[in-house]
């Protein structure tokens, strides 16, 4: 029976993001990208037949598991562009730096503002990171790993519908900028993002997002320090 | 043939994944064995006959990415309550944060990625 939910789960899934891939190619509206409106059409899904997340895993942790090889897999278009990355490294390094910084401190420091729970600051903190990284800054400076991975997914995806918006009335055009935008706010589904401009982009994008995981990482709990 | 060829591959790509993760758990490092396994990858595409034994994988998987994502994207169905009452207000300081991560990142490298063409950063050619 589980075997059974698991294939149909899978088959659920890959059939709606081909068939949001396929309505984006149509109208191609940013605000439609396949990874938010595949999320909406399986939460619904979900909520309409009384399924609940733990079954939809049953399936959703194979296509979950891909996740690893695959962000191994951007090492390629990173090796392709590598002369490209030489060339800009001091322009990737400064604003994946900046970005990260102000990601931390902006985040934190509106949340102390609002007066948001102490445990709720700790978990969004580290929302711009990806999320298996975001997940252990949580849990050593003391935040929910689990709701800091929901936090990550809505940096994420508000990053890959808006970000199309953002860019285009900031006048952001060199592919430099595009890719590190995507990946140092919206990590991995930004650097899916960045990659839909190009190949170059994506590669951007894949090492902004590691170099802001790296950065993070270090900074994160002295940032902390100095706010709470 | 041509899913087995891709098959094959993409589990030499879990593998060196796995690798990466046991180097993480193994040394305690802060880096996700992901982003390790991609280093991995990095340095070994160097030896120019091994790139042909990822290279179908690796742009299958790459193009892709947001396929692999949606289970974690739906997991948001889980915390719904976060958008109600004192919640939302975290949502809408992480989507504010964000807007500002990806304006000021990517401003700031377009003016050092522009001036670099315009011979400015030559010194550090």
């Amino acid at each position: 029976m589980k075997i059974i939910v698991s294939i149909l789960m899978i088959l659920a899934t890959v059939l709606i993001y081909w068939l949001m891939v396929k309505l984006y190619n149509k109208i191609h509206i940013p605000l439609l990208v396949p990874i938010a409106t595949s999320t909406f059409v399986i939460i619904s899904l979900l909520i309409t037949f009384h399924i609940s997340y733990h079954t939809y895993m049953y399936g959703g942790k194979w296509i979950d598991e891909l996740l690893g090889p695959a962000v191994v897999a951007l090492a390629f278009p990173l090796y392709k562009h590598r002369s490209t990355l030489k060339k800009y490294a001091v322009s990737i390094v400064l604003s994946v730096v900046v970005g990260t910084i102000i990601g931390l401190c902006s985040g934190i420091m509106m949340a102390v503002l609002f007066g948001i729970d102490k445990e709720l600051i700790l978990s969004l903190a580290p929302k711009s990171v990806t999320s298996p990284v975001a997940m252990d800054i949580t849990d050593i400076i003391g935040g929910n790993p689990t709701l800091a991975a929901v936090y990550v997914m809505i940096a994420g995806i508000f990053g890959a519908m808006f970000g199309p918006y953002l860019l285009k009335l900031l006048r952001i055009h060199h592919p430099i900028a595009i890719g590190i935008g995507y990946g140092t706010a919206s990590h991995g589904i930004g650097t899916a993002r960045a990659a839909e401009y190009g190949s170059l982009e994506g590669a951007i994008g894949s090492i902004s997002m590691t170099l802001s995981a790296i950065f993070a990482s270090i900074i994160c709990p002295y940032v902390v320090q100095l706010f709470l | 043939m041509k899913i087995f060829n891709l098959i094959w591959q993409i589990g030499l790509l879990y593998v060196i994944y796995v690798i990466g993760t046991f180097l993480q758990k193994l040394f305690h490092l802060m880096i996700p064995g992901s982003i390790i396994g991609m280093l991995i990858l990095f340095a070994l595409l160097h030896y120019e006959p091994f790139q042909n034994l990822v290279k179908d994988g690796c742009s299958f998987l790459v193009k892709h990415l947001a396929l692999l994502f949606i289970p974690a994207t739906v997991g948001v169905m889980e915390y719904f309550s976060l958008f109600q009452s004192k919640g939302i207000l975290t949502v809408f300081i992480v989507i504010i944060s964000t807007v500002l991560v990806m304006s000021i990142s990517s401003f700031v490298s377009q003016m050092t990625a522009a001036k670099k063409k315009a011979g400015c950063w030559a010194e550090w050619e």
